[in-house]
């Protein structure tokens, strides 16, 4: 029974991380655990104590917390977003790649929204958002986007799949309850297969708009207020760009450590580096576009209260990390991306590497100069991150990594049934191509074309 | 039964450690303590009939404290018609302060730990 | 007998769901458009917060840069509201303080302003604005404006976002870092302190106020260099000062329209 004639034999090597861990599996999770134990330890210290134990002050109000909160719901829009581009215009080499990246979506979210958490100082109350909503405050905003976003692209990564939970089901993997009620009674009929097609078809064009507005509601958070150069209209787009931007960097780098642990060199292949990659680029010119217009307009205008935030990042306090974000965005990503000899698989890593580390400065730096240059500030305050903060930086980063890795443990990281799916269409094209032009070979070449 | 000694032994320290808070009020000797409240000497009633308060103080203080602070009305008429300043404070505890001697009675006696004193001040005592 | 114990589980399961999801969101609108709880008492005095009534207040420079080093309204409010003295810019909170002139009032911050206010020291306090900004962004409305003009915040619902500092551009707003009653002197057992992690700020004394009583920094200052009155009322002393004097508000670009005024003394 169940899932057609598809051969067990093949792709085995996807099924190999569910069925055997390594030393390297058990490393990487024990230090990932380790990281994951510091960062609950200092949260617990800091709800003991209270926000004072960060660097945080009276102007300085939001932080590390804040930058952690836009930085991870943008690696979200890795997900989910280039998933569902990639599905609709049909671009058939994103086949390998779709799971990993609506993984990190789902995942990531939940860090995102943590930060924010994280953030409160009292987090015991934090259901009065729900409770006392009041639907002005672009808070909310946010708080109702993330919620549909995240709800909608769990769905989306659930039914896709399904037809591998049952493949998992049907070679008798345990844990056999797990496979046995999420595969939801899957057994790969032709019904069961067009429904499944529908519902990712609508969930790719419903969760398009919902990624945008996440991203754009996150910057409203700033652009809504008066203060200098957060109250600015490009924010929106800016950042929906900075998200795709930091997303496909992050797809990128988790593609690079799937291909290289798991050894799936014959999936992740040098096509699929090379498109993202160039997808990276465009990105980066967007990005580059962007902070170029925010600036200049922001310069040329020489309104007082702006120049001042303006000046701390271009010569001031803020000028070595500001440097920094330009370089880790553009300077060291963009020859490496333009370059066809050095848009290779480590080549577009290492870009991609790059501009993470740069877009988590990019955030920093719009979240905490506007603070410490506030318009009627009587003197420039600094600010300091505490070990707290990057511990809970750190903690969360990992704990991202270290779901993402037991995920691919439990299921496969790379869409089986979508790769074999392809595999028999080509074949049924194949077949057809040359039984029109060759119409007494095609008997001969179904026999020796394997299934 | 099989190990039979064990299992008799382990439901033996089971029962001790279940019953543990009923040994250790024994051996201090506030078994049949009951809570002590200090009533007013000079008022007959409060806000409220003292049966509807014992059950639902809470509900009039919260009523109270969303009326004042988000309404800005202080003025609580009660159901004898008589009208009281809403104030937790000011009113309840003109009577009941110090609070050690009434509320923290019977919080005390069933764990119930309210957050008003987290920042709401008992003028009679600490 | 098997599908009939299917279909009850499965709608015993949906039930379940459904009622976890629904009753939270019922509960909003049962609580009321702003979230306040009806207990169906009788609760239907006179407000004493009416339409009728706009707060505000007046400040003369002249007088108030009279005592250098003067602090008495700060200590008056500071006393009676219960605000914890932490001696460090980082974590201090603040409902009344002074700031040099030019950074109160930036756009008269030029080069040649009149001597008597260059480098003077100007009382600084939460201007309980005609469209404030840190109500809007509030998630909770744990701060509003009342009708009466007062913006107010309500400790018990703030859940420490700081959104509303990010929304005030005067920096009326603090926040409290860490438990603030060790840094109480003597506590006002009139007036609750507050808890870590909540946003507080100046109420203009509305506890005060429905005593008919002057705000505490009004009554403090011994030059009596604040007057506060009824904005709507034509004949008080505080639309006198107004009608007769060429008044600046602070950061008038700002469309916030501040109900604190400032003018230099005759």
């Amino acid at each position: 029974m169940a899932t057609r004639d598809l051969h067990m034999e093949e792709d085995e090597i996807l099924f190999k991380p569910i069925e055997s861990s390594g030393k390297n599996f058990y490393l990487t999770a024990s230090i990932l655990g380790v990281l994951v134990i510091l960062g609950v330890i200092a949260y617990i210290y800091q709800y003991r104590n209270g926000l004072a134990v960060t660097g945080l002050s009276r102007q300085v109000f939001w932080g590390v917390y804040i930058t952690n909160f836009v930085f991870f719901i943008g690696i979200s829009h890795a997900g989910t977003l280039i998933s569902a581009i990639l599905r609709i215009v049909k671009a058939e080499w994103r086949l390998p790649v779709t799971r990993a990246a609506e993984l990190i979506t789902v995942l990531v979210l939940l860090f995102g929204v943590g930060s924010i958490i994280i953030d409160l100082g009292r987090p015991d109350r934090m259901f009065n958002l729900v409770r006392h909503a009041q639907f002005g405050s672009p808070l909310l905003w946010d708080v109702t986007s993330v919620a549909i976003y995240f709800t909608a692209s769990s769905f989306f990564l659930y039914i896709a799949l399904i037809p591998d939970i049952a493949l998992l089901r049907d070679r008798g993997n345990s844990p056999k309850w797990l496979y046995q009620i999420l595969s939801a009674g899957f057994t790969g009929t032709a019904k069961q297969l067009r429904v499944l097609d529908i519902l990712i078809l609508i969930m790719a064009i419903a969760v398009i708009p919902i990624a945008v507005s996440v991203h754009t509601v996150v910057s409203f958070v700033f652009a809504m207020t008066i203060q200098p150069m957060w109250h600015s209209a490009i924010f929106g787009p800016y950042f929906v760009v900075g998200a795709i931007f930091s997303g496909v960097a992050a797809l990128i780098i988790a593609m690079y450590l799937i291909r290289k642990f798991y050894n799936l060199g014959d999936y992740l292949k040098h096509k699929q580096f090379n498109n993202l990659g160039l997808l990276l680029l465009v990105m980066a010119c967007f990005w580059f576009y962007f902070t170029l217009a925010e600036y200049l307009t922001t310069f040329y205008g020489n309104e007082p209260a702006q120049m001042t935030v303006f000046w701390s990042k271009f010569t001031g306090e803020f000028a070595p990390l500001f440097w920094a974000m330009f370089i880790f965005c553009f300077v060291i990503p963009f020859p490496i991306l333009a370059i066809n000899r050095t848009r290779t698989i480590l080549g577009t890593t290492i870009a991609s590497i790059s501009v993470v580390i740069g877009m988590w400065l990019e955030r920093y730096v719009i979240v905490v100069p506007t603070l410490t240059a506030q318009r009627l500030a009587s003197d420039l305050p600094t600010y300091m991150p505490t070990w707290v903060e990057w511990s809970i930086l750190a903690g969360s980063a990992a704990f991202f990594c270290l779901l993402y890795v037991l995920f691919s443990k439990f299921f496969p990281i790379i869409a089986i049934w979508e790769i074999r799916e392809d595999r028999e269409k080509k074949r049924e094209e194949i077949i057809e191509y040359v039984r029109e032009r060759l119409p007494e070979k095609g008997e001969e070449l179904e026999e020796v074309l394997p299934e | 039964m099989y190990d039979a000694g064990k299992i008799i032994s382990g439901i033996i320290i089971f029962f001790i450690l279940v019953s543990f808070p009923i040994w250790i009020s024994a051996a201090s000797g506030t078994i049949g303590d009951v809570p002590e409240l200090n009533l007013p000497a000079d008022e007959e009633q409060c806000v409220e009939d003292a049966e509807w308060m014992r059950a639902n103080h809470m509900d009039l203080l919260i009523d109270w404290r969303e009326t004042v602070v988000r309404e800005g009305v202080r003025v609580y008429t009660a159901s004898d018609g008589k009208e009281y300043n809403m104030s937790l404070t000011d009113t309840c505890l003109d009577c009941h302060s110090p609070k050690a001697e009434f509320c923290d009675q019977c919080h005390d006696y069933v764990a119930a730990v309210p957050n008003c004193w987290s920042c709401h001040v008992d003028p009679g005592g600490s | 007998m098997e599908t009939n114990r299917r279909v009850f589980l499965k709608v015993a399961g949906l039930a379940t769901l459904g009622f976890m999801v629904t009753k939270p969101a019922l509960d909003v609108f049962a609580r009321g458009q702003f979230g306040e709880a009806s207990v169906g008492e009788a609760l239907d005095p006179p407000h004493e917060v009416g339409t009728t009534t706009k707060w505000g207040m007046a400040v003369n420079l002249t007088a108030c840069s009279e005592k250098d080093g003067c602090t008495a309204c700060t200590d008056a409010c500071h006393d009676y509201h219960n605000v914890p003295d932490i001696d460090n810019k980082e974590e201090e909170i603040k409902w009344i303080w002074t700031a040099p002139y030019e950074k109160v009032f930036p756009e008269h911050g030029n080069e040649f302003i009149e001597d008597d206010l260059r480098g003077s020291e100007v009382m600084v306090l939460c201007n309980h604005c005609e469209h404030p900004p840190c109500i809007k962004v509030c998630p909770t409305r744990a701060t509003w404006k009342r009708e009466d003009g007062i913006v107010m915040m309500d400790f018990h619902r703030c859940i420490g976002c700081r959104y509303c500092m990010a929304g005030c551009p005067y920096g009326a707003r603090s926040f409290n870092w860490k438990d603030p009653r060790p840094f109480i002197k003597e506590t006002n057992p009139d007036f609750p302190t507050r808890t870590r992690g909540v946003v507080e700020k100046c109420n203009f004394c509305a506890k005060r106020l429905s005593k008919g009583l002057q705000p505490a920094c009004v009554e403090a200052c011994p030059e009596k260099a604040l007057t506060f009155g009824n904005l709507l009322d034509d004949h008080s002393e505080l639309r006198e000062i107004l009608a007769t004097h060429t008044i600046v508000r602070r950061l008038p670009e700002l469309g916030t329209e501040p109900n604190v005024y400032y003018y230099k003394a005759d």
